[in-house]
């Protein structure tokens, strides 16, 4: 609860620090912002859930955690930005404030207890990353994906609204408690409105996270926005969404698993089947990223599908092992694309990675991790994750599925080994790289992360 | 005082708004029937007083028209939550106050930042 | 058939109407004129349930505000060339597969289900009324309501970041 209030004013207050003279200020505040929402986060630790604002908005442990790595993503994300000090078109503040105030669109749909405000929430994470993805204004490409993203994310958010509006209809509530009530009900069991709405307002959410077949966007806008930005999306959005679908299946929608659970299940092998696939024949690796994003949307959905009472935990562990290691791999990416640029342009294929192990040791071992963590390679946070949502799947019986998760992750192998054997194997020019100290610290941070969970996965355990 | 308001309370307008269209459609049949008709290419022109046409008149126009008119929705939006505030005032009491004085600081506060960026200013 | 009915049969007609021209006309202009007898059409729908607020915000919101914003987007296209739309049979017939499926779909969950009846005794009509509006909104959707003005605070922030033009730009 408390960094929505913190997070919304200090949005407002890294729009005014912009108007001051020196830009120096803006990453310095940003950063001290995020600690404190952080910080706030936790006052609320352990005080059992609560509700806030006459049942709108509740606070739990889970969330709190879920809040937490959505706030250290975006801290990781701030960091590396360096304030765009590169780039004369840079608007730093309007950046910063829009990132923060999307931030309090995330934390509103993890915590959500009534509709409204999931719709609010949604709406304020989404229209912040149609903006964002659109700030490079005098690169086409970022102008497309906006509008792209724009168009399809608004046609989305009409369904949803109608799923919201047909469940309305069906239980004459929006709150998931009172959803619930209704669902456990003779006639709520049979009532057909309500799983019309259900599935209209599935069809909005899951287009949010990018599950197949409602992925069209993504490696459009992925490709097209501006690498920093294309992180944020892929992690923030990503963890939030999922959450969101989380807590409305698990809270409301429980009682009639047995009717969502196939189509989430169709839904499930084809994100899986489609990332993993269609990701081995990109030669950007930025778009390879995009569709990885899908394929790992895939694994989370596995364990929406199982729902059993281990779901909560392995999709905020996946979530943040999938976090720190997109966001290091980014970060490689984003300096060998601009220290490669060609014609002025970032370089973003496979290419651009030749011969890194030579050029720095440093950032090929964090591009090595992350690799290994998004594969699911063992002794990594990524390895952890999968097993984790793989034997939720199994104590659901759902073993067909595992077999095709288990051969999608072998294909995942395969694109995400080339980059690496890129930068080990392939002769490049023999330049060194620089990387600013203070960058170093985040990629070195995120690596570490994903090494300490992936070896001793239950402290995260421990923390909860 | 009327304090139930029913749907029926609408009828005067329904039959306002039918007397305004009949009077359009009527007047726009009868002026049809009765005037005479001459075509011919000056006849047609868009300025009939010798002004030539120059160009088309689809052009782009300039992205100011556009913000200026964004910005007027966002703050038309706002007002509308002032009406129904404004009908509850007494009964809402401090608090009632104390809310719509946050959401207006918020707005105010983003209207500044509109001015302080020149958005509004037209000539530059 | 009472008055009531018919008019709402009247209405959902044109309703439906006009929303299907919105889609059918060829002109874009057109269809935005089409959208906004839609939303005539809709008020009309919220002053027979006696939300009378909901109906003067659709008219002066959506049918005013925001169908300015449709004719300025209009404007902003270049409309000189008439191009045909790069759209094959494939999409068409891909399209109107799903949009089928889903009315089918629709339609089907509404004949099956019991829709819930109102008890004409314990009903209020007042509900809708701007008074019973406020009190709710300033009461039990608060949070909503003081989020809602940090969408608009993005809103604008976007609008003026993406639309603000720089020094030495051309503007028409």
């Amino acid at each position: 609860m408390y960094p929505i209030i913190l997070l919304s004013v200090l949005g407002i207050v890294v729009l005014f620090l912009g108007f001051m003279k020196s830009k120096n200020i803006l990453l310095p505040a940003t950063l001290l912002f995020l600690a404190l929402a952080l910080g706030s986060n936790f006052i609320d630790w352990n005080q059992g859930p609560l509700l806030y604002f006459y049942g709108m908005f509740s606070v739990t442990n889970l969330t709190l955690a879920f809040n937490a790595i959505v706030l250290i993503s975006a801290f990781l994300i701030v960091a590396m930005t360096r304030g765009f000090q590169d780039d004369e078109e840079a608007q730093p503040a309007e950046y910063y404030g829009i990132m923060l105030f999307s931030l309090v669109g995330a934390i509103m749909i993890i915590g959500y207890e009534h509709l409204i405000i999931f719709f609010v929430g949604i709406e304020i994470l989404s229209v912040a990353m149609y903006i964002l993805t659109g700030s490079d204004k005098r690169n086409l490409r970022s102008n497309e994906a906006s509008l792209k993203y724009f168009l399809m994310g608004a046609f989305a958010t009409g369904i949803m609204l109608f799923g919201i509006a047909l469940l309305y209809g069906a239980t004459g509530a929006f709150s998931l408690t009172g959803i619930r009530g209704f669902v456990s009900t003779a006639a709520g069991a049979q009532s057909y409105i309500l799983y019309a709405g259900l599935l209209l307002l599935l069809i909005g959410m899951l287009f949010k996270v990018s599950a197949a077949p409602f992925h069209f966007w993504t490696p459009d806008v992925y490709d097209g926005a501006p690498s920093i930005f294309t992180t944020f999306m892929s992690t923030i959005v990503k963890t939030a969404g999922f959450a969101a679908i989380f807590r409305l299946l698990s809270h409301s929608f429980a009682g009639i698993y047995d009717f969502w659970y196939i189509t989430l299940a169709v839904i499930t092998v084809l994100t899986l089947f489609v990332g993993n696939v269609v990701a081995v024949y990109q030669d950007s690796f930025k778009r390879m990223m995009a569709y990885s994003s899908i394929s790992h949307a895939g694994y989370l959905l596995i364990a929406l599908t199982a729902l059993t009472a281990q779901t909560e935990r392995s999709i905020l562990f996946y979530s943040m092992a999938y976090s720190v290691a997109t966001i290091s791999a980014f970060g490689v990416l984003m300096l060998i694309a601009k220290e490669k640029s060609l014609d002025g342009r970032p370089n973003e294929s496979y290419d651009a990675f030749n011969g890194l192990a030579k050029q720095n040791p440093l950032l090929a071992f964090v591009l090595t991790v992350s690799m290994l963590s998004l594969a699911g390679i063992p002794l990594t946070a990524g390895f952890w994750g999968k097993f984790f949502v793989f034997s939720s799947a199994a104590d659901r019986g759902l073993i067909w599925m595992l077999v095709v998760a288990v051969l999608m992750s072998a294909v995942g192998i395969y694109y995400y080994f080339r980059v690496v054997i890129a930068s080990y194997m392939k002769e490049g020019n023999t330049g060194k790289i620089r990387v600013a100290p203070f960058y170093q610290i985040v990629l070195v941070a995120a690596t570490v992360i994903t090494i300490l969970f992936g070896l001793a996965p239950g402290f995260f355990e421990q923390l909860l | 005082m009327n304090t139930t308001y029913l749907p029926s309370d609408f009828l005067p307008i329904v039959v306002q708004l039918g007397l305004a269209l009949a009077f359009i459609v009527g007047t726009m049949i009868v002026t049809h029937l009765i005037g005479p008709s001459r075509k011919s290419s000056l006849k047609d022109d868009p300025f009939e007083c010798g002004i030539e046409v120059k160009g088309n008149a689809r052009t782009p126009i300039s992205v100011k028209y556009f913000l200026v008119a964004i910005l007027f929705v966002l703050f038309d939006v706002e007002v509308i939550f002032m009406y129904p505030w404004a009908v509850n005032f007494r009964q809402l009491g401090m608090l009632g106050f104390i809310e719509m004085l946050l959401f207006m600081a918020l707005l105010l506060a983003g209207f500044y930042y509109i001015i302080r960026k020149g958005v509004l200013k037209w000539e530059e | 058939m009472n008055p009531t009915l018919s008019i709402f049969y009247f209405l959902s007609f044109l309703t439906v109407l006009s929303a299907l021209m919105v889609v059918f006309s060829r002109s874009p202009i057109h269809s935005v004129l089409y959208l906004i007898l839609t939303f005539f059409c809709l008020t009309g729908h919220y002053i027979l349930l006696n939300a009378q607020f909901l109906a003067a915000v659709n008219i002066i919101v959506y049918a005013g505000a925001i169908m300015v914003l449709f004719l300025f987007v209009i404007m902003f296209l270049n409309m000189k060339k008439e191009d045909e739309e790069a759209k094959t049979n494939l999409t068409k017939i891909a399209a109107m597969i799903v949009a089928g499926t889903l009315f089918v779909i629709l339609f089907g969950a509404y004949r099956k289900s019991i829709i819930g009846a109102y008890n004409p005794y314990e009903y209020n009509s007042q509900v809708g009324m701007v008074e019973s509006l406020g009190a709710v909104l300033f009461r039990d959707y608060l949070l909503p309501f003081e989020l809602a003005s940090v969408l608009f605070l993005i809103a604008m922030t976007g609008a003026v970041m993406l639309g603000r033009r720089e020094v030495g730009e051309r503007h028409f």
